[in-house]
């Protein structure tokens, strides 16, 4: 038993730390009208392939870093606290595809090209109304010729327009299967859209009879699979941003004063600070522990995954808005970066499904399996 | 990381549990000898376990169904037992902590007082040297179990003439010494009286009964809150006793109540966050292994952990609907457990407004956080640096 970070994370998340504190800039989203667009897409991604963060979790016989899910939690801890843009989600997301579902020749190929850099993927999975349950599609595959083909819409893909390859959830006559679509194949579509949350790439595709490679080993399993282990990803990046917001915070109610004193002398301000810190602590907690539980494949982990991430992507919002209110009108600017994190917070929250779905989830799973309960 | 706690095959465990089947219904007096009472205290109190061994044991008390010591007697086996072994004297240590390890001697704890419980360092009573001895008087209140301790330990002033929280100094007295007056006070769950008012008139105390030296009470008993606080960072249902939100679930789960989409939702969250709370107090446990300092993480852990439980209860309560305002221990059920004094969530949801008042009210709690936590600025007392007797005659600006 253990509990607490050893050195080698907390290492690990030093060094990601002073790197991005160098490299991820957010100026250029500062400027009023910035998009996406401005966000630094390629070069971060460019410094990030350089550490071989893209192959962070490929394991080593294909040519990653074959690092464990802690590892991963704490690197993604500090994109969330920076903020740092790249297709890193979409890529990590369409990797997980490949490892759950693909056979063991795309694996080798496809996993070996997105350890080295050289391949950016996306993961499309969700319906035109915002669901995104492995058993839904709006997008359906039929065989012609031997050959499979894909027609349909996805609505907010991260990274689409950033990938070279889609990982796209297709119904056939019979189940969801997943396939690989070419992002430059001339039938498919993608919609940078115009989503608020101006850090990340959020797009819609359509496909037009587009052919597609199917991941032969797909089954029910890949997307709770893929999810619990994306869970992971958003509450890291969700929990490192909290800590980030709340230190924001607390140095400027340290600084800022009103009627002679800094207003972190006022108990409404204390208090409110007092309680972002224990959803920093709980949302913190929470991600270690599901990092561990998915990289032991411990029984606990699809319950510890919906937990750090309901938690996180809540608690994300709370201190993002107090930190907002905390800094007052100039923390409503967009000049400042309080409303990126605000942005960041809202859209964690929404992309995999609310914090509600996931209490939900975690109910059937005690329903299900009640010794959960007394593990 | 690894968050698995000591298996069921664990060594430690087996030598443990082989222990309990020799001695199926230890005595406290027995678990006391053996060092399970305290293990994590050296010998000969302890067995100078590290804080996985010390978790085994307390398992394993759980498993074998016993009330374990601590429950029985917080006061004088967590917070203030500790102070005796870092402040004591040798024969301090010899004469009580035996007696309280067996729960012999149970112990209340004499802070509070009419002036405030908040401002401790506000309080009235006095200890006055007089030879070999001392003599007491005041008024304490809020003391828990006094009416069934034999032991107090109590923080009166030494030296008025000093600053409010520099004069203090604590003693621990025998309950039944002359002069000592002990009164329930019925709380509003009108069940057993959990505190009580204590008078203290001309009590005479020997001076070996100081704890450590004149003045350094305020130092005690701080690092005794802070003790206590730790304690309490469990997510049980009332200051980290009682059931949890995994016997809340199991409950609403079982009586189909879970089926309510907003019970669902509300039971879902509290089952979530009452998992991160546990993870945090295991978290500081390793921490201790691992040897980091012990920050400030109880008041953190209070401060999370006092509200956690009493919506525990609310939802327990609500769940009822208007047979929830029946007294009728058994309508949401409990997985069979031993729980302690709160085996049920209608003594557990009276009683929990408490939760966020008795050892630090949640409003000082957050206050020690901001502050030494997060390092805001500290509230200024105007009156801190007064001798105290200039100072409690100074009319506070504002009241009437
Ligand atoms: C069930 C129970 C058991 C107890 N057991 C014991 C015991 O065994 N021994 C013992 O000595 N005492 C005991 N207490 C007393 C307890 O320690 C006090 O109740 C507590 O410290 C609060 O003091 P008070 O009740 O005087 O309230 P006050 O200090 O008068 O506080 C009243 C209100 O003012 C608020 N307040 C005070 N100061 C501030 C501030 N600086 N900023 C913001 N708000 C503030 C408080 O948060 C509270 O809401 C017990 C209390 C309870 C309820």
């Amino acid at each position: 038993m253990d509990f607490s970070l050893n050195e080698e994370h907390e290492a690990l998340r030093d060094n990601a730390r002073a790197f991005l504190s160098k490299e991820a800039e957010l100026s250029k989203l500062l400027v009023p009208g910035a998009t996406v667009a401005q966000a630094g897409y390629d070069g971060m991604w460019n410094k990030m392939v350089e550490l071989g963060w893209p192959g962070i979790v490929v394991p080593e016989a294909y040519g990653g870093l074959g690092m464990t899910y802690l590892d991963l939690a704490m690197v993604m801890g500090e994109i969330g606290r920076s903020l740092a843009a790249a297709p890193l989600f979409g890529t990590l997301a369409g990797a997980w595809a490949v490892e759950k579902a693909g056979s063991e020749d795309q694996k080798k190929l496809l996993l070996g090209e997105v350890a080295a850099g050289r391949l950016r993927l996306a993961l499309a999975v969700t319906c035109a109304n915002g669901t995104a349950d492995g058993a839904h599609s709006d997008v359906k595959a039929v065989q012609r010729d031997g050959r499979w083909v894909v027609s349909g819409r996805n609505a907010f893909v991260v990274d689409a327009d950033a990938a070279d390859k889609i990982v796209v959830l297709a119904r056939t006559k019979d189940k969801g299967q997943f396939f690989l679509v070419d992002r430059g194949d001339r039938n498919v579509t993608v919609d940078v859209l115009e989503w608020r949350d101006i850090t990340r790439q959020v797009c819609a595709v359509s496909y037009n009879n587009v052919s597609a490679e199917p991941l032969s080993q797909s089954d029910d399993d890949t997307w709770p699979w893929i999810r619990d282990r994306l869970y992971l990803v958003l509450a890291a990046e969700s929990a490192g941003g909290i800590q980030k917001v709340l230190a924001d915070t607390v140095e400027y109610a340290k600084e800022r004063v009103a009627f002679g004193k800094p207003i972190g002398a006022f108990q409404a301000i204390k208090h409110q600070l007092a309680e972002l810190a224990g959803l920093d602590q709980c949302a913190t907690a929470g991600v270690h522990f599901a990092a561990w539980a998915l990289g032991e494949g411990d029984k606990r982990a699809s319950l510890a995954a919906a937990m750090a991430q309901s938690y996180a992507s809540a608690a994300y919002r709370d201190v993002t808005y107090r930190n907002i209110q905390v800094f007052g009108a100039i923390g409503f600017t967009w000049e400042m970066k309080n409303h990126l994190y605000y942005k960041r917070a809202r859209s964690n929250a929404e992309l995999l499904g609310a914090p509600r779905h996931q209490r939900d989830q975690v109910v059937r799973l005690l329903e299900k399996t009640p010794e959960l309960l007394s593990a | 990381m690894d968050f698995n706690l000591p298996g069921e095959d664990d060594p430690r465990r087996l030598a443990v549990r082989k222990w309990f089947e020799a001695n199926p219904s230890p005595s406290y007096a027995q678990l006391a000898k053996q060092g399970y009472v305290v293990p994590h205290w050296p010998e000969p109190w302890g067995l100078g376990a590290e804080p996985e061994l010390q978790l085994i044991i307390d398992q394993e008390i759980e498993r074998a169904g016993i009330v374990h010591p601590m429950t029985f007697n917080v006061i004088a086996i967590n917070q203030c037992g500790q102070s005796l072994l870092t402040h004591g004297t040798k024969d301090q240590r010899q004469k009580f902590l035996p007696p309280a390890l067996a729960c012999e001697e149970r112990w209340c704890m004499l802070f509070s007082e009419p002036s405030g419980g908040s401002d401790l360092g506000n309080l009235r009573t006095t200890a006055r040297r007089d030879g070999d001895h001392y003599i007491i008087n005041g008024q304490k209140i809020w003391n828990s179990m006094a009416n069934k301790s034999q032991i107090g330990v109590l923080i009166a002033r030494t030296d008025p003439e000093a600053p409010k929280h520099r004069g203090l100094s604590v003693f621990l007295i025998d309950m039944k010494t002359l002069g000592v007056l002990v009164r329930p006070i019925v709380d509003m769950t009108g069940e057993e009286p959990e505190y009580n008012e204590v008078f203290l008139t001309d009590v005479k105390v020997s001076a070996d009964r100081l704890l450590g030296k004149e003045g350094d009470g305020w130092r005690i008993v701080m690092e005794q809150l802070q003790t206590e606080r730790m304690h309490m960072t469990k997510p049980g249902a009332v200051w980290g006793g009682g059931p949890t939100a995994r016997e809340l679930m199991s409950g609403l789960i079982q009586t189909g109540k879970i089926n309510d989409p907003l019970i669902r939702d509300e039971a879902g969250k509290l089952f979530v966050e009452g998992e991160l709370l546990r993870l945090l107090s295991l978290r500081n446990l390793s921490n201790r292994i691992n040897g980091k300092p012990a920050g400030a993480e109880g008041n953190i852990g209070k401060m999370l952990a006092s509200p956690h439980g009493q919506n525990l209860s609310d939802l327990a309560k609500r769940s009822q609907g208007a047979a929830g305002m029946v007294r009728d221990r058994s309508v949401l059920p409990l997985p069979p457990k031993e729980y302690g004094l709160f085996d049920n969530w209608d003594y557990a949801y009276w009683f929990a407004p408490a939760a966020t008042l008795g050892v630090g009210t949640q409003e000082i709690l957050k206050n020690a956080v901001a502050e030494r936590v997060l390092g805001l600025p500290r509230e200024l007392d105007p009156t801190a640096s007064l001798p105290f007797n200039q100072a409690k005659l100074v009319k506070p600006k504002g009241a009437n």
